[in-house]
């Protein structure tokens, strides 16, 4: 198997300017690349260097978007990472190219409200049925209020 | 023929996890399958953020109560990566030793949960009692049976003393005659072999493309094991082999979990007589680095991950989890629907269910939980409704 490096390399060489930025840990590589080519990249992993292993898909809210990344690999991991607008947070789905998203991307449109155009079924996974619409827990704007003690002191 | 609908769950007596299966039948054969697992989302993720790293790992543990270890060794190990400290030997072979009895408490439960399910009660007393000899040891050790928090961040809590590693060998001895005795009767016992070849389809290609792991996929022949890719703890000293087996079915699930015990009874001989000297704890600052860390760890259901992303304060900005169970739900699926000479009929359901080893109260990965698996069912008001309506669905 390719070594971090090497796997970059490969990349760079058939995406060029597109990927943005990159970071590399032991046996760790993390891609910064642009919307457009985000689910050429993932592709180009599954189709043509045999990572066919999506371990698991990250969101996270920053101060200038929401940022998906989807781990993929076997032995190493490489993270290919994108930044959606908050205004606007949408992202074409990959579950045609791996069906192991599907879970994943259900969990982040819940948590933290990103649209996956083209998913396959598009409905709450991990939040209960009770839940408010467009509510979105792991916003940074929405606060858990059960934090204070559960019971005032004695007046 | 038409298709009916029966839901499982989410309440239900043969688990305690809440976990909704929508299945879709035609006659006795199963033919489509969907979940809910929307009824245990604990926030789990949401609440570490508000909680120093110190903090977080008691929570972490919660996560799941067998594959604890597995969550306090993977946070402490992703914590540590922001410090960007290589924590001493001694403490990476006692995280092993307790990871890897935990394996095997673990996969004892399920070999008993399993044999219950195919109606084999005497197996399941059986490794039930040889899994207390491996509590015993796990609350000698750590002090604690089942939420252990061994794993510290700096390393781990408590050493072995030379008294306690040699009654840990003795206990070793007798889980490797017992497990030997298991296999033979997992190999060659007939109910064991009628109830479970054949059963629970899942082929090499697709076990790749629905991205499942651990036992799931070491079932059905793919040799993905992280402890071996992507060593973590001593790994890399501590020789092991990686159990496959290509009958991709539920059979070989048994199997290779079963085969597996013997290897961590071995590896555990291992680092018990090549335990290193020195210091087993060190002490780190409150404040990590800022940056992200990105670790994964063989559970006992399989590959487990965490993601971190430090801003420099002592609390993450944002904390990832995601366990096994969520990524074998895509292969419970197509486990759970009959496909040619496949056919999966409403009596297998317990089995298939049970091989996945299911955990819906870590499966959640980041942050919930769910689960269920079905003996029997229940029609609701409206199902009964509805099938009186179209009259002798059931004939």
């Amino acid at each position: 198997m390719s070594s971090e490096e090497e796997v970059f390399n490969e990349l760079k060489n058939a995406f060029g300017e597109k990927l943005l930025d990159h970071k590399v840990q032991k046996r760790r590589v993390f891609i910064q690349v642009s919307n457009d080519v985000y689910k050429d990249v993932v592709k180009f992993l599954v189709n043509s260097k045999g990572i066919y292993h999506l371990e698991m898909m990250t969101g996270t809210e920053l101060k200038d978007g929401i940022e998906v990344m989807a781990h993929m690999g076997l032995d190493t991991s490489i993270s290919i990472r994108t930044t959606v607008s908050k205004d606007e947070p949408k992202l074409p789905s990959i579950c045609d190219v791996t069906v192991g998203a599907e879970f994943y991307e259900r969990e982040i449109h819940d948590l933290l409200g990103v649209t996956f155009e083209g998913h396959p079924n598009p409905v709450r996974f991990v939040l209960s049925s009770e839940w408010p619409e467009n509510v979105h827990p792991l916003r940074k704007s929405y606060v858990t209020k059960h934090n204070a003690p559960l019971r005032e002191g004695v007046e | 023929m038409s298709t009916f609908d029966i839901p499982i769950g989410p309440q239900h007596p043969a688990l305690p996890e809440p976990l909704l299966l929508k299945l879709e039948v035609e006659g006795e054969a199963v033919v489509g399958v969907n979940f809910d697992v929307s009824y245990m989302h604990r926030g789990i993720e949401k609440l570490l953020e508000t909680r120093s790293y110190f903090q977080g790992l008691p929570l972490i543990e919660r996560i799941c109560g067998i594959c604890n270890a597995a969550h306090g060794v993977c946070y402490t190990l992703n914590v540590e990566k922001l410090y960007d400290k290589e924590i001493p030997k001694r403490a990476q072979y006692l995280r092993l030793i307790v990871e890897e009895l935990s394996r095997i408490h673990s996969h004892l439960l399920w070999l008993g949960i399993a044999a219950y399910e195919i109606g084999f009660n005497t197996m399941f007393m059986y490794t039930w009692r040889d899994r207390e000899h491996v509590m015993d040891m796990l609350e000698s050790i750590t002090g604690n049976r089942i939420t252990t928090e061994y794993s510290q961040i700096g390393g781990v809590r408590r050493d072995i003393p030379p008294e306690l590693a040699s009654r840990l060998l003795k206990v070793m001895d007798v889980i490797e005659e017992r497990t030997k005795y298991y296999i033979r009767v997992a190999l060659t016992d007939r109910v064991i072999a009628k109830r479970t070849q054949g059963v629970g389809y899942l082929s090499t290609a697709d076990a790749k493309s629905t991205c499942s792991v651990g036992p799931i996929v070491r079932a059905s022949s793919v040799k993905f094991d992280v402890r071996a890719s992507d060593p973590y703890v001593a790994h890399d000293e501590v020789p092991f082999n990686v159990i496959t087996s290509d009958s991709c079915d539920v059979f070989g699930r048994v199997v290779v979990r079963a085969k597996e015990l013997l290897e961590c009874v071995n590896m555990i001989r291992y680092a018990v007589q090549h335990l290193p000297e020195g210091p087993f704890r060190i002490k780190l600052p409150m404040k990590p680095n800022a940056g992200e860390a990105l670790t994964r760890v063989e559970a006992p259901r399989g590959e487990l991950l965490h993601y971190t992303l430090s801003d420099g304060t002592p609390k993450p900005y944002r904390y990832k989890v995601r366990t096994p169970t969520l990524a074998n739900l895509g292969a419970l699926r197509v486990m759970l629907t009959s496909k040619g000479r496949y056919v999966v009929n409403i009596g297998d359901i317990p089995i298939i269910y049970g091989a996945l080893d299911p955990c819906i109260c870590c499966t959640a990965r980041v942050n919930f939980v769910d689960v269920k698996k079905g003996k029997s069912w229940i029609w609701s008001l409206d199902e009964i409704r509805e099938m009186s309506r179209r009259g002798g669905l059931l004939k």
